[in-house]
């Protein structure tokens, strides 16, 4: 019998699920050996630099190209006239709208692109996108989307002002885009009406921009002999962006290879299909020559990407201990200029409809009013699933004004609301079923760690004291996530269900290669799949390498966003994994001459039950199944692939504490403590797992206390280059605290649920609840983000709680 | 982004002398830092260029500019120009109303007022200094006019001396970008003029 450090020793070998395994990328990322797209360079490349408008809503009258086109080095200009006779001037959207690829005789936002410049070089293109003379005549702009719908508003969308309707039901004005509901209106109403006790609060979740450190870019690469044409692209989606690009230019999918390579961060930002991309792939099929676009700083800010602008207002309606009754949330959502977001064909507003969070309510209604504004197009789902984190926001709000108008402790309010872990699979009044959770037992276990009634205690404390210059505030944040897009029966883009895939192929001597159909940014997959493989096989993850964004290699799958890597694809490549398992079992039977049912399996291998001397390790067994010792009928080789389509979406969730002391005087706020549990089901990589907690938090900090795209009336873009746009650095971070418990997805293959969004969305309101309550007492119940000093300032200025003793 | 600003500006001329140089819109073009007329259209139209340099970065406006009015009796000249940059990604239009005031043979005032909108880049990054900017550019404009003058009646300016190009300050001006450093300098020094000032009252 194998002793136990036997065992462990054969385990650890194998460095699979559970392990904290160092990042197999990092050795190339911390060597500068990373290749972006800015690092490829094919032979006679061109360079294209995009003419865009300085308006946020003008006619163009002319385009003079003459002068660009004599400046040193400039190949070509295109316009938009040049892309119609291939019909590519306007492009179609995953939101059933359609967009400009260049602006066709007006633009609708700031930077909007109007022409591309070829050159041999970018300076030379940089050059004489200067000398495109464009003359614009200027219209009145819309940034307010609460302004949008009145009366006689511009009409930003001439070419669809008579389409009743563009992809998601009736229309009832040139600016709408959709209204979408969701739940039953009739019983929340009827809720409400017979309520001890009700809320309402408007609270914004503000544009803002993921800003990932590498902008967008492509390098597009059309070889006229042979039809074939190669895109390196910044794409999380490289299988759908290659279907959209056969569909867009007409070539066969077979002849369209998409690769994407190393990723600096794309955080939503590089999911949709961009114009650039568009215009320097049509460029490259008829130059025939290589051409490369990258976006520049401003360009990424401005008009690509950007998340959130929804504007809400949050009703909960409760009896006089504050159990929730009904819940009405409604958003007014701005979409800029064209409906490029990114959504799911049957769900418009995302997965708004979380909104009821961790919460057993039984009435429930949601409503988003889309509009139409002079602003960038699209609304990405910023390290989030689409606009969960907007829904979270809400609850998570919501709960806290509650508790301030019933006057119950915040995580009292919690308690008596929470979803109780024996109701598991929950269903929620707005129709989804939350596959597990234990939601008391993580607050409970996070207010014993911070010694909560300690510092409820010290706050109480603090504001009894006038001379006390700064203001304590706790917040909390219980929030249930949703992640894993996901079942083909609710999600799919384009009609192509949202499923995901892994082709595993093992090597006689046991080595493995893994090809999946989604896209690392910086999450390391090619650790953590090589875990989960390592497991299910019994082969060490040393000598499993990962494969992921050539399309021409890896079978096809969704990409990677809203945290689906793991729900979706680590599913299939545990699937794939255990059909390879069945076949090697069935080896194994045939050399040790038992039964497949005699057989058990232990770390890395089959035994005989009863007779553990009678064995064959999985290394073994790879090369019997390249000879022909094996059982009658059966093939060669140990592969397989896997399509796995989730039969329901995962909910991870956690308990979240902040603490912040805020100056008085300054607006200063300065996270004293962040304490984060989370439980994502069953953990694959600790230090994984804890890497992409800090990201996400620090993410959740930009945004909660910095981050926001402000616009001028006129439609100017006052915040979109990094002196403006808050990017925290280890300046600013303050100290993550991390904890988990672990609540086991029951219906995925190895009960993981996704992570690297859910201190994204929990962080947020986590810091705005933390903020709010230092001003609690003082009767204010709301206040928008971001909470940076000036405007957290002023809030000590308008209640008079900068005034010192002595002050006039 | 809109910027207005009001100014007057005590001239060494008689009135009819200043008239003479703000009707000459070429002229009072080649007064403007950075700016340059490249082209006549017609009587009232013009195409041009205003150059602006901060540092390594550069703005490079192209457009036109039109004379709306242009009334001796009153000494009123109102213009509009517009341009765009494209490769900054910048637009700027500026409404100007200027007229003379007289004083006595030797003395008048130019009062100016306008309103200058930006887009784009140069809005997002002109908008906190847009103003003050603003001011050091009609300061350095009034400068130049003066200069003009200046120079106009030390060559003895009589009638037709205007078409000739006078070797002062105004045939230097033109080819001179608007100089971002000095007049970032200017732009610190009256803020903190005025910081000082708003402290000390």
């Amino acid at each position: 019998m194998a002793d136990t450090a036997e065992l462990r020793e054969r385990e650890q070998k194998l460095q699979g699920m559970g392990a904290s395994l160092l990042r197999k990328e990092d050795a190339r990322f911390i060597r500068g050996q990373g290749t972006y797209i800015d690092d490829l360079k094919l032979p006679g490349m061109l360079f294209g630099a995009i003419v865009r408008s300085p308006y946020a809503h003008a006619r163009i009258t002319s385009i003079d190209k003459a002068r660009a086109l004599a400046s040193p080095g400039v190949v070509a200009v295109l316009t938009a006239d040049d892309l119609k006779p291939v019909n590519l001037h306007w492009m179609p959207t995953a939101g059933g709208d359609v967009q400009a690829v260049l602006a066709d005789k007006k633009v609708c936002f700031q930077y909007q692109e109007v022409a591309m410049v070829l050159a041999t070089d970018r300076f030379a293109a940089y050059d004489g996108a200067a000398l495109v003379e464009v003359i614009y005549d200027e219209l009145p702009a819309i940034t307010d989307p609460k302004k949008a719908l009145a009366p006689g508003a511009p009409v930003i969308r001439e070419d669809i002002a008579d389409k009743k309707d563009v992809g998601h039901g009736p229309r009832t004005h040139p600016n709408h885009v959709f209204t979408w509901e969701a739940g039953n209106k009739a019983a929340a109403d009827a809720a409400f009406k017979g309520a001890a006790v009700t809320v309402r609060e408007e609270i914004l979740n503000p544009r803002v921009h993921p800003c990932p450190l590498e902008t967008c870019g492509c390098v597009a690469s059309f070889n006229k002999a042979t039809g074939y044409l190669t895109v390196y692209v910044t794409s999380q989606i490289p299988h759908l962006f290659r279907t959209v690009l056969a569909m867009l230019s007409g070539l066969a999918e077979s002849k369209i290879r998409v690769v994407g390579g190393d990723i600096g961060g794309g955080f939503g930002n590089k999911v949709p299909i961009y114009p650039g991309y568009v215009v320097a792939t049509v460029a490259s099929i008829v130059t025939g020559v290589p051409v490369k676009w990258i976006e520049s700083r401003i360009d990424n800010i401005s008009t690509t990407g950007f998340a959130r602008d929804y504007h809400g207002v949050g009703e909960l309606a409760a009896d006089q201990d504050g159990r929730i009754k009904g819940l009405r949330f409604t958003a007014l959502a701005d979409h800029g200029a064209f409906n490029s977001h990114v959504s799911a064909s049957k769900l418009p507003a995302g997965l708004f409809s979380i909104c009821t969070g961790s919460y057993a309510i039984p009435n429930a209604y949601c409503r988003v009013d889309a509009v139409y504004t002079n602003k960038a197009p699209g609304g990405v789902a910023y390290r989030c699933s689409l606009r969960v984190t907007e829904a979270v926001y809400l609850i998570e709000r919501m709960m806290d004004v509650l508790a301030q108008k019933v006057g119950v402790d915040k995580a009292e309010i919690r308690r008596r609301n929470f979803v109780q872990a024996e109701q598991f699979p929950y269903t929620t009044s707005l129709g989804w079923t939350l596959d597990s959770g234990a939601y008391h037992a993580a607050l409970a276990k996070v207010l014993k760690a911070v010694d909560y009634e300690a510092l409820r205690r010290e706050q109480a404390a603090k504001r009894a004291d006038p001379d006390c210059p700064t203001l304590m505030g706790i917040g909390i944040s219980t929030f249930t996530e949703i992640v894993g897009a996901g079942p083909t029966k609710v999600c799919d883009i384009l009609g192509i269900g949202l499923f995901d895939s892994c082709d595993i192929r093992v090597h006689p001597t046991g080595a493995v290669i893994a090809r999946l159909g989604t896209m690392s940014q910086g999450q390391g997959h090619a650790t953590t799949y090589s875990q989960i493989i390592a497991t299910e096989l019994g082969l060490p993850a040393s000598d499993i390498v990962i494969e992921e964004g050539d399309t021409d290699k890896a079978p096809y799958g969704a990409g990677t966003w809203g945290s689906r890597s793991t729900p979706v694809a680590g599913a299939a490549a545990a699937t794939a994994a255990r059909k390879i398992k069945d076949k090697a079992r069935k080896i194994a039977a045939h050399l040790l001459e038992v039964g497949e049912g005699d057989l058990e399996w232990e770390i890395d291998r089959f035994k005989v039950k009863g007779n553990p001397s009678q064995a064959k390790t999985m290394k073994e067994i790879c090369l019997v199944s390249h000879t022909g010792n094996l059982p009658p009928g059966m093939e060669q080789g140990l592969n397989a692939v896997a399509y796995y389509d989730p039969p329901n979406l995962t909910f991870p969730f956690g308990a979240y504490l902040c603490v912040v002391d805020i100056d008085k005087f300054t607006g200063e706020t300065k996270v004293r403590r962040f304490y984060a549990l989370d439980d994502c089901g069953t953990r694959i990589n600790p230090m994984v797992i804890e890497g992409q907690i800090h990201g996400g938090l620090t993410e959740a900090f930009a945004v909660a206390m910095g981050q926001q795209l402000p616009f001028d009336e006129n439609g100017n873009h006052l915040g979109n280059s990094l002196m403006d746009y808050f990017l925290p650095t280890a300046m600013e971070t303050p100290h993550w605290e991390t904890d988990h418990t672990v609540t086991p997805s029951p219906h995925h293959p190895i009960g993981a649920k996704g992570v690297a969004e859910s201190p994204h969305v929990g962080g947020i309101p986590c810091f705005s609840n933390a903020v709010i309550d230092a001003f609690a007492h003082l009767g204010v119940t709301h206040m928008d983000m971001p909470h940076s000093s000036y405007r957290v300032w002023q809030k000590c200025q308008e209640l008079g709680v900068n005034k010192r003793p002595g002050d006039v | 982004m809109k910027v207005t600003l009001e100014r007057a500006f005590a001239l060494p001329a008689s009135a009819d002398q200043a008239w003479k140089l703000l009707a000459d819109v070429e002229r009072v073009a080649a007064c403007m830092p950075g700016a340059r007329i490249s082209e006549r259209l017609d009587e009232r139209h013009f195409k041009g260029t205003v150059a602006v340099k901060f540092g390594p970065a550069s703005l490079n406006f192209r457009g036109e500019l039109e004379v709306l009015t242009l009334e001796p009796g009153s000494r009123t000249l109102q213009l509009r120009g517009k341009g765009t940059d494209a490769s900054g990604g910048s637009a700027a239009a500026l409404d100007l109303t200027a007229r003379i005031e007289g004083k006595d043979a030797a003395a008048s005032t130019l009062v100016g007022r306008g309103e200058a909108s930006m887009s784009g880049k140069a809005a997002a990054f002109g908008a906190r200094v847009a103003d003050p900017v603003a001011q050091q550019v009609l300061q350095q404009f009034a400068l130049n006019f003066i200069a003009e003058l200046g120079a106009r009646a030390a060559s003895g300016a009589g009638p037709g001396a205007g078409s000739e190009a006078p070797p002062a300050a105004s045939a230097a001006a033109p080819a001179r970008p608007l100089n971002g450093l000095a007049l970032l300098w200017a732009v610190v020094r009256s803020w903190l003029r005025s910081l000082l000032g708003a402290r000390g009252t």
